[in-house]
């Protein structure tokens, strides 16, 4: 293998890992909702793209940029709490589509209201670090400090998450009011606080992501900056099980090493098409997800 | 001691229990026996607070817990160790009592520990996944899962469901020694009569929705209309 | 019999008003005559339909009559009224067709569809496409191969949805119009790309119709009635098949996997055919939809078809009623006519046009609507409708 293609590989994969970071904090995002309430969130792209309109609005107040992401994820806290509370509640124990059809409805007016308020014109975000590529030997390496921050982000957010759910008091509640809500009631754990704490866990999740996509240099924020962001990491989810959140974690990666070669080796717009094709063929094969032990459907 | 009064409890036009009024006296065994659907796990899903009565009180002592949640019944001392045990499958044994132990005063290591001990095949299997437990396994489960918050009432629906009598057995004589050690209010909800009644002190009979003997339980088993209309009992 | 005496001589009277009306109006005897002729077929079918043996026995028959009276309306209708209100009319009917699908997707199997917009634009490149290769191709074939390929396209979705529950479906859906306008400029070399398509020609009314009729105003020509016509007739032929449909025994098979698959496959409702059946034919019906558009609009751009309209649909269907026929008719006209309302609420209210909430009105009404619709009424407009009817008719009798 010649040097060019050996770099050209290299690039790809660290730049798919950086792009399969977003879509596994997405997927993540999008499974602990599914976990705790049953209900696939559409507004899960929208609803931080909120919160970091609300915080990183600050800037221009001259708020040091770690205090904005502070505000950021209070305020995704809060969006969080109030959505499951006023939107969500309601609708447990509807027939399935109702949650789908009110979380579309959600994410068209989150972001009518932020085009409405702060203009479709996308907005800068300053990098925290630098998004300009190390080079080796002259040639950009496909990662740069800030695209590195990305992927330590994720990483640390990713583990966070594994560490509350898998070896904290709350994270066993939190599981048990996702598996057994009224057994989980009878033992004294309030179920309730649980599933919002689940979906203001999901949108901070979310907020993060955001933040990150919205200081690519190219995308900037914009009231629709999570759409497509949205699609892929709804894929990966989907791939690796709705249920699971290490699957989605390692299959949005996967799917971000595979896009970028797929974007550099064939062309830009085969990307999604590649990924509507992973997402039929994989649904196919496995309806429950590829990383998910398969379980009968409870009647 | 756990006072029900004059219960009513309906699901649409279908009345579960009527003007059902019993009581469970502290450090006794109440059963509480019937047929299918004459109301006995609805009377324990009111109790617990899963259910709303349309008329009627609940009360712990001398509190009422009727329209509190039940999470907030099972912080007061209420444990339920519902039909079909409950145990979360997905969890491994430890994560179930360690769930259990959420509402508990005491450190979660010495409430594991008293339960390893009650129950040794419990501490053998702690990291199993509970699926793979057997039914009298899961039901040690459930009852140690409900035991470790150190509850002053235990609610037990049918433990003896789709066990094999002699862990039947077993379990009813694990029961007597825990309500006699701990000072439990035990209310034991059961179809299998004949050995429910041979621990328990107390026994309610229910039939309907409507509570038609309330006595001691020797009584209740020499009562040979009783055994033979309501309970299912033929020499 | 003398119920279906008074029906026939109701029907007669009707008929030699609307005649005698067609007579002295029209400005040519042609006209007339062609008046005449659509008030006869008219009378006929409201007659024939209204017959209560008819109704019991051949409802098929029945829903036809009404089919042909409510074509006959519309089409006498749209030769009175303005040009631009007959293209709203018509893109509402168009988008009707769309709604009619996804309503018959939900209603019938439970399953929800986020991405017909983007099986709309399937039918719309695929008629303006074929134009561009078979100019001479008869309007009502190249309908057709719309309607065919977006049943393709809509297989092709939906074999993974044999298998699946409601959420993966509309998460791939959802998918699916996210990729379509990259799906578009892949490729670009059949679908003009960013610019989109023209068609040959502009759909012309036939020689034997203009020589018969000639519309009255000087701005409204036969062409343009002609060409709303077409799209009012379809829309008619599309609401009748799909009316039997729901009648039959696949619909009512279907209707039962919604509600209850388990039961269902019980008793022996094979549930992937069924959902595959009710996923392709709303895509079917999208295509077609989108293909009228094509034909109304005489190109067709790949910026109509992205994510937005699919939303939209989703939208407009649950405010009209998901899962019933007249709900997409509703949704069709409160699509038609979304825009003038706001512009109308814009301009009351005195609101900056061209300012940032006047551009996003449209997005927070219809996301309002569609929240509040399926929190306090999800059965939309048409399930409220009917609901505070059959309430009254209860108070009436008890």
């Amino acid at each position: 293998m010649d040097s060019f293609l050996t770099s050209r590989v290299v690039t790809d994969i660290l730049g798919g890992l950086t792009n399969g970071a977003i879509y596994g904090l997405v997927a993540l995002s999008l499974v602990l909702v599914w976990r705790a309430t049953r209900v696939l969130n559409f507004a899960q792209g929208a609803m931080p793209m909120f919160a970091t309109y609300l915080g990183m609005g600050l800037l221009s107040y001259h708020w040091p940029y770690w205090v904005c992401v502070g505000v950021c994820l209070v305020a995704a806290f809060a969006i969080g709490a109030l959505t499951e509370r006023v939107l969500v509640r309601p609708l447990y124990g509807k027939p399935e589509i109702n949650p789908i059809v009110v979380m579309v409805g959600y994410l068209i007016i989150l972001e009518a209201f932020a085009a409405a308020i702060w203009s479709t014109t996308p907005r800068s975000l300053p990098a925290p670090f630098s998004p300009i590529d190390w080079r080796l030997a002259g040639q950009p390496v496909g990662l740069s400090p800030f695209s590195l921050f990305e992927v330590v982000t994720a990483l640390v957010v990713m583990g966070a998450i594994v560490t509350l759910f898998r070896f904290t008091r709350l994270g066993l509640q939190l599981r048990a009011s996702a598996l057994a809500p009224e057994v989980s009631r009878l033992l004294g754990v309030r179920v309730g606080r649980m599933l919002t704490l689940g979906w203001m866990l999901s949108t901070a999740v979310g907020a993060v992501t955001a933040i990150l996509v919205a200081s690519n240099f190219f995308t900037g924020l914009t009231p629709q900056l999570m759409d497509g962001i949205f699609a892929f990491g709804f894929i990966a989810a989907a791939v690796g099980g709705l249920d699971s959140p290490v699957g989605a974690v390692a299959s949005g990666i996967a799917l971000g090493v595979v896009l970028q070669f797929v974007g550099d080796f064939l062309n830009s717009n085969a990307i999604i098409l590649v990924a509507l094709g992973i997402l039929i063929v994989s649904l196919m094969v496995r309806p429950n997800g590829l990383l998910t032990r398969s379980t009968a459907r409870r009647v | 001691m756990i006072t029900v009064e004059r219960l009513t409890v309906a699901f649409g036009a279908v009345y579960a229990l009527r003007e059902v009024s019993l009581r469970a006296e502290t450090g006794k065994i109440t059963a509480v026996l019937g047929a299918n659907g004459a109301g006995k796990t609805t009377l324990l899903r009111t109790i617990s607070g899963l259910v709303a009565p349309k008329s009627g009180t609940v009360s712990l002592d001398e509190r009422v817990l009727t329209r509190r949640k039940p999470e907030e019944i099972a912080r007061l001392g209420v444990g339920h160790v519902p039909e079909g045990r409950g145990v979360i499958a997905e969890f491994t044994v430890e994560e179930n009592l360690r769930l259990g132990a959420i509402v508990a005063r005491v450190p979660l290591a010495d409430g594991l520990d008293e339960q390893y001990e009650a129950f040794p095949v419990l501490g053998q299997r702690r990291k199993q996944h509970a699926a793979k437990l057997s039914g009298g396994e899961r039901q040690m489960l459930a009852m140690a899962r409900a035991l470790i918050a150190r509850p002053s009432v235990l609610l037990l629906d049918e433990p003896s469901l789709g066990l094999a009598p002699l862990v039947t057995a077993q379990l009813m004589a694990t029961v007597a020694e825990l309500c006699a050690t701990r000072d439990l209010t035990v209310v034991l909800v059961e179809q299998n009569a004949s050995s429910a009644l041979r621990i328990a002190h107390h026994a309610v009979v229910l039939n309907v929705g409507t509570v038609v003997a309330d006595a001691p339980a020797a009584e209740v088993a020499a009562d040979e209309r009783l055994r033979q209309y309501y309970l299912g009992m033929v020499e | 019999m003398s119920g279906t005496a008074r029906r026939g001589a109701l029907a007669l009277v009707g008929l030699a008003v609307a005649v005698a009306l067609a007579l002295v109006l029209a400005p040519r005897a042609s006209d007339a005559i062609a008046a005449a002729a659509v008030a006869t077929v008219t009378a006929v079918a409201a007659f024939v339909g209204s017959l209560p043996a008819v109704r019991a026995e051949h409802p098929a028959l029945a829903r036809a009559a009404l089919t042909v009276v409510l074509i006959d309306v519309v089409v006498f209708a749209t030769a009175f009224l303005s040009v631009p209100t007959d293209f709203n009319l018509a893109t509402g009917a168009g988008m009707a067709i769309v709604l009619l699908g996804l309503s018959f997707l939900t209603g019938a199997s439970g399953q929800i569809s986020i991405g017909n917009g983007a099986f709309m634009g399937v039918g719309a490149f695929a008629t303006a496409i074929w134009a561009n290769h078979h100019a001479t191709t008869p309007i009502v074939v190249t309908l057709l191969i719309a309607v065919v390929v977006g049943a393709l396209f809509g297989l092709l979705l939906g074999l993974p949805a044999t298998r699946l529950r409601g959420p993966y479906l509309a998460g791939m859906t959802l998918a699916f119009a996210v990729a379509f306008p990259a799906i578009l400029s892949s490729f670009s070399s059949w679908t003009g790309g960013d610019s989109g398509l023209q068609l040959p020609n502009p759909v012309t009314a036939p020689h034997w119709l203009v020589g018969l009729f000639r519309a009255g105003t000087p701005t409204l020509t036969t062409d343009t009635l002609w060409l709303t016509d077409i799209v009012m007739v379809v829309t008619g032929v599309a609401f009748f098949f799909m009316a039997n449909l729901f009648a039959s025994r696949t619909g009512r098979a279907m209707r039962l996997v919604r509600d209850n698959d388990v039961a269902a496959e019980l008793v022996g409702v094979p549930l992937p055919r069924t959902r595959v059946i009710a996923f392709v034919v709303s895509a079917a019906y999208a295509a077609l939809g989108g293909a009228l558009w094509t034909l109304l609009n005489n190109s067709v751009s790949p910026a109509t078809y992205g994510f937005a309209l699919s939303i939209t649909i989703l939208a407009v269907i649950v405010i009209g009623g998901i899962g019933t026929i007249s709900g997409a008719i509703i949704g069709g006209i409160v699509y038609a006519y979304s825009t003038n309302v706001i512009a109308w609420f814009v301009a009351r209210t005195g609101l900056d046009p061209q300012g940032n909430l006047a551009s996003q009105l449209n997005g927070i009404i219809f996301g309002a609507l569609l929240i509040v619709t399926m929190l306090f009424s999800p059965m939309g407009i048409a399930g409220t409708v009917r609901h505070l009817r059959q309430r009254r008719s209860q108070r009436e009798r008890g």
